[in-house]
């Protein structure tokens, strides 16, 4: 393998963590109560996915584990095993070493931690485990084999013992034979290798752990002076008796191979194989056996040895991913069986596609599709049963194999989903500013041909209105590229609910509503802190202990609402509880215990405000989950420096409700434009709520200087543009101008400006990037005359009119 | 272009430098025109409130938002009207964009570090910190800027620090 696969770590690290999150999230669909054969599969597929890019790239460590976890997925989809809560629990403690171990390697580091051995060996333990439900697996395997094939064993495990009778004192035949009974108590016990060599080998097929193996082996030795090995655990069940003998010979006739550890290794892995990515790709090796006895491991029924013990050196040496053994053959058909991939089996030009092919995959998971139509590989191949017609030497093979697949039930991945590419965010970003330039340019020419007469200049004007027309469907599709469903963020609730619940002692279930909601890629990276934050929250203050729900007649189970829903310009995130709901009088004790200045009779919207206090909490006692009072106030700021606001709401005893309302993107912005004498401004149009003509009777004044707006029964500060941005001018008569009433994070204010313009879409340019920041406004765009507006940021106006006022 | 531009000063550094003399008032001044991006004409300004006087506001240069700086008010030459003559030095200073409004772009003149003197100290009359020296051409007096070091300097407050207005 002399391509350098470092140039591909990229790939693989966004497809791992992919497939990390996709099998977390299965993971915590499935019902252990009655697993979804098919939910089993996609956690299956997912892990596979992860452990053959690990081993591809090298990184055997990830490999590791992922084999472990698929060990113990493979049983469970095959239905040897039922699903146990603890299963899942030690699937997801071992998605989450995967998760720091690809971290670990994507900062070019090696994870090490006991974690891992820990999770390994928790693993492997349930594994083993047997169940005594023997007789129930088989079925689903079964059905699919040709007749003959078999009688079910689907628990077993085929051990293999290796011992030097003289070195643990069962030198003589008979003192053999009796703990050759005693094991065969556990099972069917062979005797396969003992003769005249000094070394006995036999072959124990039982139900029993290695345990108990162990146990009796410990009455007459030392469990260490014997070798035991697992040999096909995974393949065991489905493969007749004799063809598992033939095999276990095979194998053990294996030079070099004895006693190795590996060698459990080698006999497994190719085994799960079959179903997934890449292994085994573009094998088909000149000899039809090689790729019948990866696919089936060892159950080929005409063991060509030199063949395959060629084949097996093959696979210790690159880790059991026979990725590039492409020659032309008929075995790289079989491949077919596998959803699609390795459609270029049997394609007379499969040497040269391959290269490329491998390219492909690495460049875009889901693109195997792409050679459907190579000249050999007709459509037809792409079905189960397919390869029926195409391997006629390895038979047995390609029943085991027809078994794997029915079994796995691969789904196929449809050849049309491979039509994406993975783009770096500064390309697209390039492309937004440069529409955003585009879209200012339009206005500008449509600024200058104002002027014009409609009918002298029909052309100008037609083509003016179709210039407008297409940058703006432009300017659309290539802001959609940044949109990405909210569910990018929801998905990791399941698990943060999961495991906070479980560690505060309560029950909660999670609902997620609108997870298809499109917003921002920038977004939706920033908003995933601050609702975990509130989720958090929601559970260990808002939802209460089961007893103390029941006691309140409401059901044990509390429940969150994670709710995402466009509305106007704007997404809405909301989060939302059962739980006991904020507490007015402790919040208001709290406050002044705090010297939080609080008017005498604050609204209830006041007193949820406190809760965004840096340095508030009401938790009675700091948990490792909430408490310490940072938090909202972090909330708040991160959502406000989205340009987006949070409101809660919240009834005693019923639960609470937090909004969060965001700009649909980061780049461009709903707003309306305001003339102050020769300026501009932008007001963003999610804090407008109402402009009005004022009245004069409508402003009071306050010791002569504060002045203040009445409206509608309320006092509203007065904030004058004219004042704020001082420019120097006498302020105009205020009854000529509008009054537009904006929502503040300290409430509502109303902003004097001389007339109401126009509503714009104004792309957002930073003053940042060349002068510094400018208080009371939150950026600059460009106007369609070409001059720059500021954007106002009517929290900080606020604040510098109470400045300047005071 | 700046490459090449480059590559014809490090020629000159042993002999010579180019600088970009432009004039306020009655006085002439030079800066390192590695420095200077382009050269345009004054376009109506956004202003910028609170910001000190001599920040004219933003323009908006092909996209861009460029604060503009009336030299003038900077060095305290008393306020000129500006007309059809007013232009802006567009410079580049380490990646940030600035326009300097002057009276008007003179020359372009390569001096020796040799023929570029140190300027008198003034005491606290004026600061000398920006000016590197003062040159001597055909009878003129060019004063040498050190415009980056100006544009960076707290006073402006071009830079986001923290920002001191000058008195």
């Amino acid at each position: 393998m002399s391509i350098d696969m470092s140039q591909f770590y990229q790939v693989f690290f966004e497809e791992a963590g992919e497939n990390l999150a996709a099998m977390e999230s299965l993971l915590l669909e499935l019902d252990v109560e009655a697993p979804d054969l098919e939910t089993l599969n996609a956690i299956f597929r997912a892990a596979h996915s992860i452990k053959g890019g690990a081993g591809t790239f090298g990184f055997s460590d990830m490999a590791e584990v992922t084999h472990v976890l698929e060990t113990l997925l493979d049983r469970l989809r095959k239905q040897e095993l039922a699903p146990t809560v603890e299963m899942v629990d030690a699937f997801l403690q071992a998605g989450d070493v995967l998760k720091s171990q690809l971290q670990a390697h994507q900062e070019g580091e090696e994870y090490e931690d006991s974690r891992v051995t820990e999770v390994c060996r928790h693993l492997e333990r349930l594994a083993r485990a047997d169940n005594a439900e023997g007789d129930v697996p088989a079925s689903s395997a079964g059905e699919t084999q040709p007749a003959g094939t078999v009688e079910a064993e689907s628990s077993v495990t085929h051990w293999r013992l290796a011992f030097e009778p003289a070195g643990i004192g069962q030198g003589t035949p008979d003192e053999r034979r009796a703990l050759f009974e005693a094991l065969g108590e556990l099972g069917r016990i062979q005797d396969i290798g003992t003769g005249e060599t000094e070394r006995c080998l036999w072959q124990l097929t039982s139900t029993a752990g290695r345990g108990a193996i162990e146990e009796i082996l410990a009455f007459v030795c030392e469990p260490g002076q014997v070798e035991i090995d697992t040999i096909e655990t995974l393949e065991a069940p489905a493969e007749t008796e004799a063809e598992t003998e033939t095999a276990y010979g095979f194998f053990t006739d294996a030079p070099g191979l004895q006693g190795d550890a590996a060698f459990g290794e080698a006999a497994s892995a190719p085994a799960p194989d079959q179903d997934e990515l890449g292994y085994g790709f573009f094998e088909g090796a000149p000899g039809t056996e090689y790729g019948a006895e990866e696919r089936t491991g060892a159950s080929d029924s005409t063991p060509d040895q030199t063949q395959a013990f060629g084949f097996q050196a093959e696979i210790l040496e690159s880790d059991g991913y026979g990725f590039f053994r492409d020659a032309p053959g008929t075995e790289a058909a079989i491949d077919q069986e596998h959803s699609g991939y390795g459609l270029f089996g049997g394609s007379p030009g499969m040497d040269r596609v391959a290269a490329v092919a491998h390219q492909e995959r690495l460049d875009d998971e889901r693109g195997y599709g792409i050679f459907n139509s190579a000249p050999g590989s007709p459509e037809s191949r792409l079905d189960d049963d397919a390869s029926a017609p195409i391997s006629t030497a390895a038979s047995p093979a390609k029943s085991a194999m027809e078994r794997e697949s029915r079994a796995g039930n691969a789904p196929k991945r449809p050849a049309t989903a491979d039509s994406s590419i993975r783009v770096s965010v500064e390309k697209v970003d390039q492309l937004i500013n440069l529409v955003g330039e585009l879209v200012i340019t339009h206005a500008m020419l449509a600024d200058s041909a104002a002027g014009l007469d409609p009918v002298v200049h029909e052309r100008i004007m037609a083509g003016l209105s179709n210039l407008e027309r297409n940058s703006r469907d432009l300017q659309e599709a290539v802001m959609s590229i940044r949109m990405m469903p909210i569910s990018f963020v929801f998905n990791r609730f399941p698990r943060v609910v999961r495991d906070t619940a479980a560690s505060l002692g309560k029950r909660v279930t999670l609902k997620l509503i609108g997870e298809d909601t499109e917003l921002d890629k920038g977004l939706i990276e920033r908003l995933a802190d601050p609702l975990n934050h509130l989720v958090r929250n929601s559970i260990d203050h808002g939802i209460e202990r089961p007893e103390a729900r029941l006691a309140a007649g409401k059901p044990e189970t509390g429940e969150i609402v994670l709710r995402a829903s466009h509305r106007g310009g704007s997404v809405v995130v909301e989060v939302s509880d059962d739980g006991a709901g904020l507490n007015r009088e402790k919040l208001l004790a709290k406050a002044a215990k705090q010297g939080i200045p609080m008017p005498d009779n604050p609204s209830d919207k006041d007193v949820w405000q406190l809760i965004f206090h840096a340095g508030f909490s009401t938790a009675e006692r700091v948990t490792d989950i909430s408490g310490r009072g940072v938090g909202m106030d972090v909330v708040r700021r991160n959502i406000e420096d989205m340009n987006g606001r949070v409101e809660v709401d919240s009834t005693a005893g019923r639960g609470t409700h937090i909004t969060i309302r965001l700009p649909l993107t980061l780049a461009i912005l709903d707003g309306l434009s305001v003339r102050m004498g020769e300026e501009m401004f932008i007001l963003p149009l999610t804090v407008i709520q109402e402009s009005i003509q004022p009245r004069a009777e409508q402003f009071k004044t306050i010791v002569g200087k504060g002045r203040v707006v009445q409206i509608n029964d309320e006092y509203l500060p007065l904030v004058s543009l004219h004042d704020v941005f001082s420019s120097g001018r006498p302020e105009p008569n205020l009854l000529d101008g509008i009054l537009v009433i904006v929502e503040t994070n300290e409430g509502r204010a109303a902003v004097l400006v001389d007339e109401l313009v126009a509503q714009h879409q104004v792309v957002i340019k930073s003053l940042e990037t060349n002068y510094r920041k400018v208080e009371g406004v939150s950026g600059a765009t460009i106007m369609g005359d070409g001059r720059v507006a500021l954007i106002l940021d009517v929290d900080a106006l606020v604040r510098l009119s109470r400045r300047a006022g005071g | 272009m700046n490459d090449e531009r480059r590559e014809g000063s490090a020629v000159a550094t042993d002999s010579a430098r180019e600088y970009l003399t432009f004039t306020l008032g009655e006085e002439e001044y030079g800066i390192d025109i590695l420095k200077v991006q382009e050269i345009r004409g004054y376009d109506a300004v956004t202003k910028i409130a609170n910001s000190p006087d001599f920040i004219k506001g933003v323009i908006n240069m092909r996209g861009i938002i460029v604060p503009i700086i009336d030299m003038r008010l900077k060095f305290h030459l008393g306020q000129v009207e500006y007309n059809e003559f007013t232009v802006v030095i567009i410079l580049n200073i380490s990646g940030r964009i600035v326009g300097l409004v002057v009276d008007g772009v003179s020359d372009v003149i390569a001096l020796r570090g040799d023929q570029i003197r140190p300027a008198p100290e003034f005491g606290s009359v004026l600061d000398t910190a920006y000016i590197d020296g003062l040159a001597t051409l055909d009878e003129r007096m060019i004063i040498m800027v050190d415009i980056e070091k100006l544009m960076t300097s707290q006073e402006m407050g071009l830079v986001d620090q923290t920002h001191l207005a000058v008195a």
